[in-house]
């Protein structure tokens, strides 16, 4: 880390412990209700790159021992910067040995596929890669996917844009991986939705 | 980063380096007369003072192979000061331009860190930098070099020069002979 970045360098959590936890009770609601859009609790400052909801995702999720990839743009930004200073997380060049993505908001077509990064393997299904996503905006009123699987009473109808073109077909793969397979996290500025390996995703015709 | 802590780097590299290092081994006392009014702001805390461990290793004679020596006690901490006027506060914390200090200091005394980190951010802006090397520099200088200076005169104490009495060139052989 540079002088540079250090003097635009901002705070993390504003309550280090009740913001951390505020986070992983977020995480923990979005990946056992997939689909269900869950609102981050913003108490924290923010770096000027990258979705709110994911940074703040990320700085409590990340400690020194989990390492991370950022796709270009987040890289090269104070996002990166902040990040690094207040999780001590090692940041990888190579996305395929990460164990966090995080995938920057309007670059779709740079993004690694699903299928390439750690899958985890089936004695230890958790050594598998957690991936961040910035979307555009996520619904559950315009009903373009139906979701189902484990945390779903019957179905859950999502809508989100700003995904990449092919997500769909990509999920469907990862599904049926499992036990392998990643976990996905969309965020928007200020919200979350779960997407765990398990979770089906159909068109709402088909269901 | 390995560093001689008795003896002065030979490049005097970056003044920036070194005044970190002298306010790391600052005592309190001084620290507190040296920045005066500036003991009592509040900074806005980019990470708040945190002690853990960290290792500390050396190589022998400065060019052996590394080892873990053992672990000291740090305390470290990096903060933004307060601006000087409380003028309208930038909407943005990022374009908020007044330094960053950061301290990374032996012990776990949360106040030296602090201290620390505020004198740090402080003599990065030019115009404070002549008025706090004169009055917080010089003593710290002055207040380590006092301490190797002792160090050094308790240690000359316990010096041995070993002599080897050469022996006589001919006159020694010649008695054992006869």
């Amino acid at each position: 880390m540079n002088a540079q970045s250090m003097q635009s360098m901002v705070a993390g959590f504003d309550n280090e412990a009740f913001g951390s936890q505020a986070v992983f009770r977020v995480a923990l609601q979005a990946l056992s209700h997939p689909g269900q859009i869950i609102t981050m609790p913003m108490d924290a400052q923010l770096p000027q790159h990258g979705h709110g909801a994911a940074a703040l995702l990320l700085l409590g999720l990340l400690d020194a021992d989990t390492t991370v990839w950022m796709s270009e743009s987040l890289a090269n930004s104070d996002a990166a910067a902040w990040l690094r200073f207040h999780t001590g997380c090692p940041c990888v060049s190579d996305p395929h040995e990460a164990q966090f993505l995080w995938l920057a908001h309007g670059q779709a077509l740079n993004w690694p596929a699903l299928a390439s990064l750690r899958q985890g393997s089936d004695a230890y299904p958790d050594q598998s890669a957690t991936c961040v996503i910035e979307v555009q905006s996520l619904q559950t009123s315009a009903p373009a996917w139906v979701l189902q699987g484990p945390g779903i009473a019957t179905q859950q109808t999502l809508q989100v844009q700003g995904l990449a073109a092919d997500f769909q077909a990509q999920w469907a793969d990862n599904h049926g991986r499992f036990p392998q397979g990643v976990d996905v996290f969309l965020a928007t500025p200020t919200q979350v939705v779960g997407l765990p390996r398990t979770t089906r995703i159909l068109n709402s015709q088909e269901a | 980063m390995l560093q001689s802590f008795d003896k002065p780097a030979t490049a005097p590299a970056n003044p920036r380096a070194e005044w970190m290092a002298l306010l790391a081994r600052a005592p309190l006392p001084l620290l507190e007369q040296g920045l005066a009014d500036h003991t009592q702001s509040t900074p806005q805390w980019l990470r708040r003072p945190e002690t853990g461990l960290m290792m500390v290793q050396g190589r022998v004679g400065g060019a052996g192979e590394k080892f873990n020596l053992g672990e000291m006690t740090v305390t470290r901490c990096a903060l933004r000061l307060a601006p000087a006027a409380p003028a309208p506060a930038t909407p943005d914390p990022a374009l908020n331009d007044t330094p960053v200090g950061v301290a990374y200091v032996m012990g776990r005394n949360h106040r030296h860190a602090q201290l620390a980190a505020v004198a740090d951010a402080l003599l990065q802006s030019p115009a404070e930098w002549p008025v706090l090397e004169q009055r917080l520099l010089a003593p710290l200088r002055a207040h380590v070099q006092a301490g190797q200076t002792r160090r050094h005169a308790q240690a000359q104490t316990t010096k041995v020069d070993f002599l080897t009495v050469a022996r006589e060139a001919s006159g020694g052989d010649e008695e054992e002979t006869s």
